[in-house]
């Protein structure tokens, strides 16, 4: 007994002095530990979970982008395409792309050829998740080589910002395609910073460095993306710096406790998505404004985001999120924390001791909010009940109109279309045959969202945006709540080699200039 | 080898059962992989198509017959959200689950049949008491507890071992020094289940006369506990191991997370979430067989360790 106890240590101590290098060592990879089980493809035009996107913003370019770290249609620059020009009327666009831009694993010449099979298939709705976005292009043409000529059906606002390289607007090699087929999705061809190197199901993905890439060789050999959806471990193996870069959650104790950790950079950065109680009209009580206001009137913003934590949440008055081009924060018919008025508002719509029951997600970014309003409502006497249901399910109930209140959490192009539409045009209302996300059943803002979209002058399309959000606000159909930033923790060896504010991309992009010091 | 053909043969009517309720199941449950592929923003039309083009806009007696004639053709398809090869992504996964498996088998027979004995030797011990308190205490902790326990203990603390314990890539002692800490975690688990029936099974054989007699005849202590009287109790404890190791390949699922390995355990939560039918059911169907598997093994290890036992 005593030598097999001892056979075990011995064993253990050897297989433990074993050196077992991981891949890459000694090589300036950087290694990413992401809060997500797997990727579902690197096909950009089916990708979209929060990995596709972060992994894929590595990979290719878009005709034009926003600059590394920032999230600003006043500032879209050029990315593959040197220069552009944009008709008077707004529907036909030239870029003139740059010469000896190349594809990764030596497929060649990024060129007009490409741009046109990428822009095709993004409007492809039997290929592209994201072909709503370009449906307005009625040609795309080659003029040359190197100049492509799109022309749209009808005007789009910001349809240059489509052509950044984010849900659809990414250029592929049409000659990869062709030739990886179907597998293209776990063998992704683009011309960004770095290559698609493995992919291993549910465990990681690897890059490796673009050395013909047009803004210079990268400084990192590569970069590994880990899927560790467990916290605990993420953490671990980033003090144990055995990962550079960690996501985190969004909770305020989590950012201070890494905050207190040496050698390590929190990173905290929008555009955030935001937290929004819909109200559904269709259903009884809620069919009285007067319920829907005292609904609103029940909510304790600051409360909130005392909880949730003021590093990551920002109090969000209107229904769109803050800083969206068109949208307004100030100024809009709003609904102050007021329980009195609250309780008032219940008694005379005859709703004392209202109860509510609802399903919700079980993910701790839903849970959290809606037990802070379950204590709030039952202040002013409204019992909120809730049932957790998994993820999935919680999608796909409240798509089925289940719901008298719906919490949903979505960050978008950061415009007031599609937003606007998605959530409060009548066409969006669920259960309908052209259903998105209008859970409320709103349907009073349908004039000014359709105008908006069609207007050339920027001013008046505005101005559309404007009213339809008074509408919104003055419904109380909805309950924006606030903001939410995503956070990561980086090791302070770890230059990005840009300053951080916002990603579309929901987490750090990694470009020629990152490096570990 | 017909007692075999006829135990292989009993297990399809097992696998298929199996087959029918996780079919069933998967459809009751709410969720949609076309919102998996196209995104929340999806309109319900696009959403509508896609399904179409899944084929899961048929009749559900029309897509079972489709999935069971599949199966029996060796044909599962293709991933719905990924588009890669159902068979292939498994492949990929299983040797890992296999390793871990075995792995935790051994770990845990290694650990608690020697202290299932120690504790019937010195039944009502102070020791046997500690080893009872031991194993109850394996018994208790979830796994993923556990796992993090270890991960301070043997890669933090003392940092023998790495956070990361993904083997893909390395050489032979490579994969061999990343088991060391999820066998543990699944060994430890299962020392406690073995520990407490080898020593129930002992204290049994222990009292039969043929031990007294084989002690009489001025035996050696350690002849008479390991040759007649271990090897008697043994059957009961690979009963215990075969139907355990069943639960184990799914109980690895949080010791696959923690310890950041690939495996089937890790798909199968994947695969729920985003209800990838496809992958779901065929990764329930290879449980399924490899605990039909396990059973049989386990059957025909009495064998073995007992030659009265014969198969007709």
């Amino acid at each position: 007994m005593r030598i097999l106890g001892r056979t075990c240590v011995l064993l253990l101590l050897v297989l433990a002095a074993m050196p077992s290098p991981p891949a890459g060592a000694g090589e300036k990879m950087l290694r990413v530990g992401v809060n997500d089980a797997d990727i579902a493809t690197l096909d950009p035009h089916r990708g979209v979970q929060t990995s596709d996107k972060h992994i894929m913003a590595s990979i290719f370019n878009g005709l034009v982008r926003f600059p590394p770290g920032e999230v600003n249609l006043d500032r879209i620059e050029p990315d593959l395409a040197e220069r552009w020009q944009i008709s008077t009327d707004g529907r036909d666009y030239t870029f003139t792309l740059r010469r000896g831009v190349r594809f990764h694993h030596n497929y060649g010449e990024m060129t007009a050829e490409d741009v046109i099979y990428s822009l095709r298939r993004a409007a492809d709705r039997n290929l592209s998740s994201f072909f709503k976005t370009f449906e307005a292009i009625d040609l795309v043409t080659a003029l040359d080589r190197y100049t492509v000529k799109i022309n749209l059906k009808y005007f789009v606002p910001s349809f240059l910002g489509s052509l950044i390289p984010y849900h659809g607007g990414q250029i592929i090699s049409k000659r990869a395609r062709e030739e990886i087929g179907d597998r293209f999705g776990a063998n992704p061809v683009g011309t960004g910073p770095f290559a698609f190197q493995r992919y291993a199901a549910k465990q990681l993905v690897e890059l490796r460095a673009h050395k013909h890439y047009f803004r210079g060789e990268p400084k990192l050999a590569g970069v590994i993306y880990r899927f560790m959806p467990d916290l605990s471990t993420r953490e671990l193996a980033f003090t144990q710096g055995e990962l550079d870069i960690i996501e985190g959650v969004k909770e305020q104790r989590w950012v201070d406790r890494m905050r207190g950790k040496p050698n390590t950079v929190m990173d905290i950065f929008g555009p955030g998505e935001l937290a929004c109680v819909f109200i559904n009209m269709a259903k009884k009580p809620f069919d009285d404004i007067r319920v829907r206001q005292a609904l609103a009137h029940a909510v304790d913003r600051g409360e909130m985001i005392a909880v949730i934590g003021k590093a990551l949440a920002t109090p969000n008055l209107g229904p769109l999120p803050l800083g969206y081009q068109g949208g307004i924060d100030q100024g809009l018919p709003g609904y102050e924390y007021n329980p009195e008025k609250a309780r008032a508002l219940l008694k005379e719509a005859k709703q004392e001791g209202l109860a509510i029951a609802i399903v919700l997600s079980q993910r701790s970014s839903f849970v959290r909010p809606m037990e802070i309003l379950q204590e709030q409502f039952r202040r002013v006497g409204i019992d909120l009940r809730i049932n957790p249901v998994d993820h999935s399910t919680y999608h796909a109930q409240i798509r089925k109109d289940v719901n008298g209140l719906v919490l949903y959490i979505a960050a978008r192009f950061p415009m007031a279309e599609p937003y606007l539409t998605e959530f409060f045009h009548s066409r969006s209302i669920v259960g309908t045959p052209t259903a998105i996300t209008n859970f409320s059943h709103f349907r009073d803002a349908d004039a000014e969202l359709d105008r908006a979209i069609r207007e050339v002058d920027e001013r008046k399309r505005f101005a559309f945006w404007r009213t339809a959000q008074e509408k919104v606000m003055e419904g109380a159909v909805a309950i924006p709540l606030y903001i939410l930033r995503a956070a990561y923790a980086r090791r302070s060896n770890v230059d990005l080699g840009y300053d951080l504010k916002d990603s579309l991309f929901l987490g750090p992009e990694y470009t020629q200039a990152t490096d570990i010091r | 080898m017909r007692y075999f053909l006829r135990r292989i043969l009993l297990g399809i009517p097992t696998v298929l059962t199996v087959l029918t309720v996780i079919f069933v199941v998967a459809r009751v449950l709410s969720g949609d992989p076309a919102l998996a592929v196209l995104g929340e923003s999806a309109s319900a039309e696009a959403l509508a198509a896609l399904r179409r083009q899944l084929g899961l806009d048929r009749p559900l007696l029309v897509q079972y017959v489709d999935f069971i004639w599949g199966t029996l053709r060796g044909n599962f398809g293709t991933s719905l959200v990924s588009g890669a090869p159902v068979v292939a992504t498994i492949l990929n996964a299983l040797p890992y689950t296999l390793q871990l498996t075995f792995a935790g088998i051994a770990v845990g027979s290694l650990l608690g049949i020697p202290l299932g004995v120690m504790a019937a030797i010195r039944r009502n011990s102070m020791l046997d008491y500690f080893l009872r308190t031991v194993s109850l205490a394996g018994l208790s902790v979830p796994a993923f507890y556990s796992a993090l326990l270890l991960l301070l203990l043997f890669a933090v603390q003392f940092p023998l071992f790495r956070v990361i314990g993904d083997p893909s890539g390395l050489d032979f002692w490579g994969q061999a020094r990343a088991l060391v800490l999820p066998a543990l975690n699944l060994g430890i688990i299962m020392a406690g289940f073995i520990a407490r029936a080898t020593r129930a099974a002992m204290l049994d054989v222990l009292g039969e006369e043929y031990v007294r007699t084989a002690t009489a005849k001025g035996l050696r202590p350690a002849v008479v506990l390991f040759r007649h009287a271990l090897r008697n109790a043994l059957i009961p404890v690979v009963t215990i191991i075969g139907l355990y190791s069943g639960e184990l390949m799914g109980s690895s699922v949080l010791t696959e997370v923690v310890f950041n390995r690939p495996g089937l355990g890790k798909l199968i939560v994947g695969a729920m979430n985003q209800r990838d039918y496809n992958l779901l059911q065929t990764l329930i169907a290879l449980f399924a067989i490899l605990i039909v598997l396990a059973n049989l093994l386990t059957d025909l290890a009495y064998g073995l360790i007992d030659p009265r036992v014969r198969y007709e």
